[in-house]
């Protein structure tokens, strides 16, 4: 193996400082989109791995009819169902929830209905044994999640709704009529819970009682209820007595709108989904955590090509300038490859050098192009971070994996015209002396 | 005496198109004893670059036999000629010798590194061998920054770097004034006298093939005597 004078190298390069730049500038160009790019596609798969945890931590049940994209929440989940379903197997805890739309509908006002997923209440039962598999693990922006113990009004929120409502940590904000602090601001997920304004259970069921005028009929008729003693009961009409009985029947507990279930350790999440799919099939809808998760992984493919496709363009664009640049010094150089060969240079060493002097050219667009973008995305993420919606980020691995690639990107277009040089018959190169 | 080399009806032939054949050889023999300071002179076209060349293992001839420093040359393959050229030949052409990235200092010294030389000896030979040539002020200097008469000079260094069997110089001075060519042709003949360095040089200048040991001339691609 040869040791080549990196300095003649440089050298050469400096003495031909207008080409070398531009073809540094045409790599750098390649690069630079690649560095940025790259960087989008590295923050947006990190948040898609948020959402993704989120997701695939549960087996999420909800009554049949309820279109989650549209937002058409409210439909009762009998407390019922949710035991049952506890009892399947391979299924460890059932939890009952409500999500409702966070805000009230405005029927005046049709532009508050938004495509997407709509703002959501996540009622959350704290002090249920059930746990999100991936809960902990949820990244949080600022502050922390809820968690048993809180207070009823304090709720943590996602990052859409702290961007959409201009809610910011520690403010005391209103919804629905009553007062909650925030006390946990979630990182971005590109899914779900960037919707989610995550509260007690307690206190999304009285939001929810108070949203719907027949159980809140039916609560205040509770409380009467209660103090009907079985005698006063039984000499009422029957159309009373079967009111009455309905409205002591009544437990606030028992209100969901959806149910999450967690699966024992050891057992396919995906078989008992599927369990709970073949039982239950008329009465909720089931969301299992494998196929969200494979729907997930669809859209991370998708970031992952647009990596590929930014390096591609880059390997395209950086390599034909390279190739153009190598061709041209070479063929003003055959009187020296001429003379180097002479000296007794080998084909190898020959090659090995005008390869490795376009994998320093590669290199040095690599780092120009880098240094670019890795400015470009500082300031942008600068700017963005006021908003909440950072969309790069900076991975040092990922920029030195860019850089290595740039080098290998000048050598591997840098090697068909070495190998041209090398190749060149001595006595060409010196007749034309 | 040692023969440095040895050349039996050396022939090459350059086929142009099927009706225009060159004979740039045809069938030449020569000895060049070690030690010696042979001189070939002919007129252009007479087929002294091309014996060079061969030579110098950068061509192969298509007939003849060629026993350099008494290794027989007939089937090297091009992987050991390298090797050998860097180790036995030393080459000086007629302009534009060194390689303009380069000091003098470091043209003398990537001789030594093809030659298989050790970096820290290679320094130190170097700068001899500039000392030798009358050079060791300039040799930080570029080639663009030297007189041709002093690119010669380097050029000659750097032939001599890894102690050659033999110099091969073709029309070393063709580019040069009168003056300057006497100076270098002196070097080399001084080269020779005191330190035995064998060469074989091309020239145009009859003044300076005279007082060589031997002349051989060049005609046609024979030799004529
Ligand atoms: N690559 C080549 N292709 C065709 N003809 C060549 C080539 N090289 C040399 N010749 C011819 O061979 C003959 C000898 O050339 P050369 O050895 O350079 O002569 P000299 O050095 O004595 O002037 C000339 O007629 C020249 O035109
Ligand atoms: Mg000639």
């Amino acid at each position: 193996m040869y040791t080549h004078n990196m300095l003649e190298i440089l050298r050469n390069l400096w003495r031909r400082k207008f080409r070398t730049l531009l073809t540094i500038f045409g790599i750098a160009i390649g690069i630079f989109a690649f560095t940025v790019m790259g960087s989008m596609a590295l923050k947006l798969n990190k948040m898609i791995d948020g959402g993704k945890k989120y997701i695939t931590g549960q087996i999420t049940i909800a009554p049949k009819g309820t279109d989650f994209m549209m937002g058409q929440m409210g439909a009762m989940l009998p407390v019922d169902t949710l035991n049952k379903i506890d009892k399947v197997e391979g299924v460890e805890a059932v939890t009952g929830g409500i999500e409702m739309s966070l805000d009230e509908p405005n029927p005046d006002d049709p532009a508050s209905m938004s495509f997407g997923i709509p703002a959501t209440i996540e009622g959350m039962d704290l002090k249920t044994d059930f746990k999100n598999r991936n809960w902990e693990t949820m990244e949080m922006k600022e502050g922390r999640m809820i968690k048993e113990g809180d207070p009823d009004d304090v709720i943590a929120i996602g990052s859409t709704i702290a961007l959409d409502k201009k809610w910011k940590l520690d403010d005391k904000v209103k919804i629905r009529g009553r007062e909650f602090k925030v006390i946990g601001i979630l990182d971005k997920t590109m899914s779900g819970p960037d919707s989610y304004v995550f509260m007690s259970l307690d206190s999304t069921r009285e939001l929810y009682v108070e949203s719907n005028p027949f159980l809140k009929s039916l609560k205040e008729q509770q409380a009467q209820a209660a103090s009907i003693s079985v005698r006063e009961l039984a000499s009422l009409p029957k159309a009373t007595r079967d009111q009455i009985m309905q409205a002591k029947a009544f437990k606030m507990e028992d209100l969901s709108t959806m149910g999450s279930v967690s699966w024992k350790d050891g057992v396919n999440s995906e078989d008992v989904a599927n369990r709970i799919k073949d039982q239950f099939k008329d009465e909720v809808i089931v969301l299992s955590p494998k196929k969200m998760g494979e729907e997930i992984d669809k859209a991370s493919a998708m970031m992952n090509a647009v990596i590929l496709g930014g390096a591609l363009l880059a390997l395209l664009v950086g390599s034909f300038s390279v190739i153009n640049t190598m061709i041209m010094s070479i063929s003003e150089r055959t009187r020296e490859i001429g003379i180097k060969k002479s000296l007794g240079a080998s084909n190898r060493s020959i090659a090995l050098e005008y390869a490795l002097e376009a994998g320093v050219i590669g290199t040095l667009g690599g780092l120009l192009g880098i240094g670019i973008g890795v400015l470009l995305i500082v300031v942008f993420n600068n700017k963005m971070a006021e908003t909440g919606a950072e969309i790069f980020l900076l991975d040092f691995t990922f920029l030195l994996q860019v850089l290595i690639f740039s080098f290998v990107l000048g050598i591997v277009a840098g090697i068909m015209p070495a190998i041209k040089a090398a190749k060149m018959k001595v006595i060409k190169a010196i007749r034309e002396m | 005496m040692k023969n440095v080399i040895e050349a039996k009806g050396l022939k090459k032939i350059y086929k142009m198109s099927k009706t225009n054949i060159v004979h740039a050889l045809n069938g030449v023999d020569l000895n060049v004893e070690e030690g010696e300071f042979t001189a070939i002179i002919g007129p252009s076209g007479s087929g002294k670059s091309t014996l060079m060349h061969i030579f110098g293992l950068l061509d192969k001839p298509d007939e003849g036999t060629l026993i350099i420093d008494g290794i027989d040359m007939s089937d090297l393959k091009d992987k050991e000629a390298y090797k050998l050229r860097a180790k036995k030949i030393g080459f000086v052409f007629q302009g534009f010798n060194l390689i303009p990235a380069l000091s003098a200092l470091e043209n003398i010294m990537l001789a030594g590194k093809y030659g298989g030389m050790k970096m820290s000896e290679r320094k130190q030979r170097a700068i001899e061998l500039l000392k030798l040539v009358g050079l060791e002020s300039r040799m930080n200097h570029k080639p663009n920054e030297l007189s041709g008469g002093q690119q010669q000079r380097v050029a000659i260094a750097r032939a001599l770097m890894n102690k050659p069997a033999i110099i091969l110089a073709d029309e070393p001075t063709g580019e040069l004034d009168t003056k300057t060519s006497l100076e270098i042709i002196e070097l080399m003949k001084k080269l020779n006298r005191e330190d035995k360095q064998t060469f074989l040089l091309v020239t145009h200048n009859m003044e300076v093939a005279k007082d060589c040991n031997k002349i051989v001339e060049m005609r046609d691609g024979k030799r004529v005597s």
